[in-house]
């Protein structure tokens, strides 16, 4: 299911990350990547901020809808 | 031997902090990914041959934003002599990606692992020797902020650099990668250097073109391609970055101990109230309203009214005058020292004060981690007419000053994303555009607390229109990048940093006072003081004869249809929009040099009464927002110039500020003097159909996008 499905503080594996191709590799840049633990701190209306390797990170809804876990 | 050394690591793990620490030098250090974008040159503290230098953050050598290739250029092409690989003890996994594809680069790297008294009060555990034994290079924990462990650093990479050891690349991916990889180095030719080959090699396979346009020779590895892509099911760029991980996630257990018991950190805990859902923005309403009222009305307030009134008003001009009589200084020198330079420059300088405050909190608010929040907040807004959250930040700081404002754009990667918000940002009105403000609701408007309210709407209605009608023109369409941002650890700023931050604004802000401020006032003095009068040459007696006039006649017909020139005095409009085009200070000064005034108030209280003569109230307004609205200031204008990088497009953004100014300006009076007077005529209809035009190209639907893939690899 989509990231922005995830409840908060759960920690989930991430999938699959789709999207277009430069969203995409920043987003595997910054630690998404398919096997990677990802946990959802606070969403506001679709934007959240996640947890992933240690660091946060804030990602707009369009983003989050494209992170399957 | 002279030595180069540089500093990399991911956005926010306190390389400029490092820089800081080992030069001596005094670089605004932000918490927020991004605000080292240009690369920064010092001298190690006590080594005049050793040359740090700082690069921005980065999270890989790939193409995908301006740092990035700002960074990875920097390091292929000047090839510094050691590397400070700079990581984030509390966030090692990300961090050591980056560090396996610096490792690639077959320059010496030292690595130093940052933040080591957090970790430790994390109760974490780094094992640095394993960690070296991993990775092929050596290891040092240091505290940047705490000055612990740099010198050692610092020292290590002198001596790596001037033993030219190369790093050696332990880490190794899945072995049907390895063995593409070594067939693609083995096809590269001698021009490649042999410690590098891993390195280009890879980036062929990652099909990354920016790297193919530096080499000489091209080698053809589609064959390798379409074998990796078979064999794993993905594309190239996926697989290698997933080898990365997965080598991280293995090395990783054995090189740091984590405490389990670690709950939610203290971040975290503060995200969950100030990005709430329902609190954020009441918060953030709360956080503004505190910075503008403290920074305007009372301290900032309080101290540019001392300023002004005292020091501009009664301490320095007199003693200059004074100064001058006593040493018999000729009249018209005296002339222009008082009523020029001390006038215009003094006028800007009154802001300097509230400027300060302003730019205290500002920097307080970014050095803490509050603003990248913000950000992250107003994305959801901002998103709805086609900018992204980050373009909030450049229009907080434009508020100060449009300089640095259009300057902090180049945090926004997406390149259209940032030409909108580098156009839009100015809108804002920024301290200088305040005493105009101030003078226009004094001299029309009773003061009253509306037009100042007003002009801030103004300026974000017009940025919200602008970025609809914009978004719906070709070069502009397609959706804005999807947000994406690191957040930092909330920390406390330290004294230093704000005061350096408030300092460097501050002080850019003065420096262009005494210099294009300065000279403009000058050159105007000189147009105001001389021209032709009863057939010669000379210093006129009347203003009216002066070249200023003679210019301000000449152009005072373009501003005709916004009701500036009713009185026959257009021309003093038409100049005080011009001279506002070298500074908006200029404006309100230039008032005052043209009805006669050896100095003015900065609200400009004393011609309050000449200008209400010379314009009806709406045309007044209507001046008003033409100054708020068209291009902005010499310095804002160089800005923008630097940050578009283009010729074309500075001219767009300059061209479409002052066309919006004028065609808002132009319908505020047509239409508000068809209510007041009933008053109809040509330039009423021009006025509807504009409007029509207007609300046409707001509510049009958007246009397919072209471009809809615009690549950074392009833009840049």
């Amino acid at each position: 299911m989509p990231l922005t499905m995830v409840k908060e503080g759960e920690p989930n594996t991430i999938k699959r990350v789709g999207g277009k191709e430069e969203t995409r590799r920043f987003l595997e840049n910054l630690g998404f990547v398919p096997g990677g633990v990802v946990t959802v701190v606070n969403q506001i209306g679709g934007n959240m901020i996640v947890n992933v390797k240690d660091s946060r990170v804030a990602i707009g809804k369009d983003m989050a809808n494209k992170i399957m876990v | 031997m002279s030595v180069k050394i540089a500093l990399a690591g991911n956005p926010n793990c306190g390389k400029t902090t490092l820089f800081n620490a080992l030069t001596g030098s005094n670089q605004f250090v932000g918490n927020w990914p991004g605000v080292t974008v240009e690369k920064k040159e010092g001298k190690l503290k006590g080594h005049k041959d050793v040359t740090i230098m700082d690069l921005p953050g980065i999270y890989s050598l790939s193409p995908y934003t301006l740092e990035e290739v700002v960074a990875r250029n920097y390091l292929i092409n000047e090839r510094p002599d050691a590397i400070i690989n700079i990581i984030d003890g509390t966030n090692i996994e990300r961090n050591l990606y980056l560090s396996t594809q610096i490792m690639e680069l077959g320059i010496p790297v030292i690595m130093a692992v940052n933040m080591m008294d957090l970790v430790e009060k994390n109760g974490d555990k780094v094992y640095i020797d394993k960690l070296s034994q991993k990775l092929g290079c050596e290891v040092v924990e240091i505290s940047a902020l705490k000055g612990t462990g740099i010198q050692k650093a610092a020292e290590k990479a002198v001596g790596l650099a001037q033993s030219g050891r190369k790093a050696e690349i332990v880490h190794a991916f899945n072995p049907k990668v390895e063995d593409v990889i070594a067939n693609v180095a083995a096809k590269l030719g001698s021009d490649v250097a042999e410690e590098q080959k891993r390195f280009f090699a890879i980036k062929l396979l990652e099909k990354d073109d920016k790297i193919k346009e530096q080499m000489k020779s091209v080698p053809d590895v589609s064959v390798e391609i379409k074998q990796l892509e078979d064999e794993f099911d993905d594309d190239t760029e996926s697989i290698i970055t997933n080898e990365r991980y997965v080598y991280i996630s293995n090395i990783i257990g054995g090189c740091v101990a984590k405490n389990d018991k670690r709950t939610m950190s203290v971040s975290d805990k503060i995200d969950r109230v100030v990005t709430n859902r329902w609190l954020a923005l009441p918060i953030f309403a709360v956080v503004m309203f505190i910075v503008y009222y403290v920074s305007i009305t009372t301290v900032g307030g309080f101290l540019t009214d001392w300023t002004n009134d005292v020091l501009f008003g009664e301490i320095i001009p007199p003693a200059i005058q004074s100064g001058l009589d006593a040493i018999g200084c000729a009249a018209w020198l005296e002339g222009l020292i008082l009523d020029g330079i001390v006038a215009g420059v003094g006028a800007v300088l009154g802001f300097v004060p509230q400027m300060l405050v302003l730019f205290i909190f500002l920097a307080f608010l970014e050095s803490c981690g509050y603003m990248a929040r913000v950000a992250f907040i107003m994305d959801r807004i901002f998103r709805k007419f086609g900018l992204s959250g980050k373009s909030f930040i450049p229009m907080l700081i434009g508020s100060g000053c449009g300089v640095p404002g259009i300057m902090a754009s180049r945090t926004i990667e997406n390149d259209r994303d940032r030409k909108m918000t580098i156009m839009t940002t100015t809108f804002v009105p920024c301290g200088a555009k305040l005493p105009i403000i101030a003078m226009i609701a004094g001299a029309f408007f009773g003061n009253s607390g509306w037009v100042a309210t007003s002009a801030y709407f103004v300026g974000i209605a017009a940025i919200i229109c602008s970025g609809i009608i914009l978004k719906k023109t070709k070069i502009f369409a397609g959706d804005p990048a999807p947000f994406v941002m690191e957040l930092p650890a909330y920390h406390w700023p330290t004294v230093g940093n704000v005061l350096r931050s408030m300092w460097e604004r501050g002080w850019s802000f003065i420096k262009k006072a005494g210099t294009i401020i300065l000279l403009s006032t000058i050159i105007l003095w000189f147009l105001m003081s001389f021209g032709w009068e009863g057939g010669s040459f000379g210093m006129v007696e009347e203003l009216n004869e002066s070249i200023l006039a003679k210019i301000g006649t000449a152009i005072a017909w373009i501003f005709a249809p916004l009701g500036w020139t009713q009185a026959g005095e257009g021309w003093k409009m038409a100049v005080a929009a011009v001279t506002g085009l070298i500074a908006k200070e200029n404006v309100v000064a230039t008032f005052g040099m043209l009805y006669g005034f050896a100095e003015v108030a900065e609200d400009g209280s004393e011609i309050w009464g000449n200008l209400a003569a010379a314009m009806t109230p709406i045309a007044a307004y209507g001046f008003l927002v033409f100054n708020l609205l068209c291009a902005p200031c010499f310095a804002a204008m160089g800005a923008i110039k630097r940050e578009m990088n283009n010729t074309r497009w500075f001219f767009i953004a300059i061209g479409y500020q002052c066309l919006l100014a004028y065609v808002v300006a132009l319908c505020i009076f047509q239409i508000g003097t068809l209510f007041t007077t009933g008053a109809f005529g040509v330039g009423t209809v021009v006025a509807f159909i504009m409007i029509v035009a207007f609300i046409y190209l707001l509510f049009r639907p958007y246009k397919e996008s072209e471009t809809l893939d615009v690549n950074l690899k392009k833009a840049v």
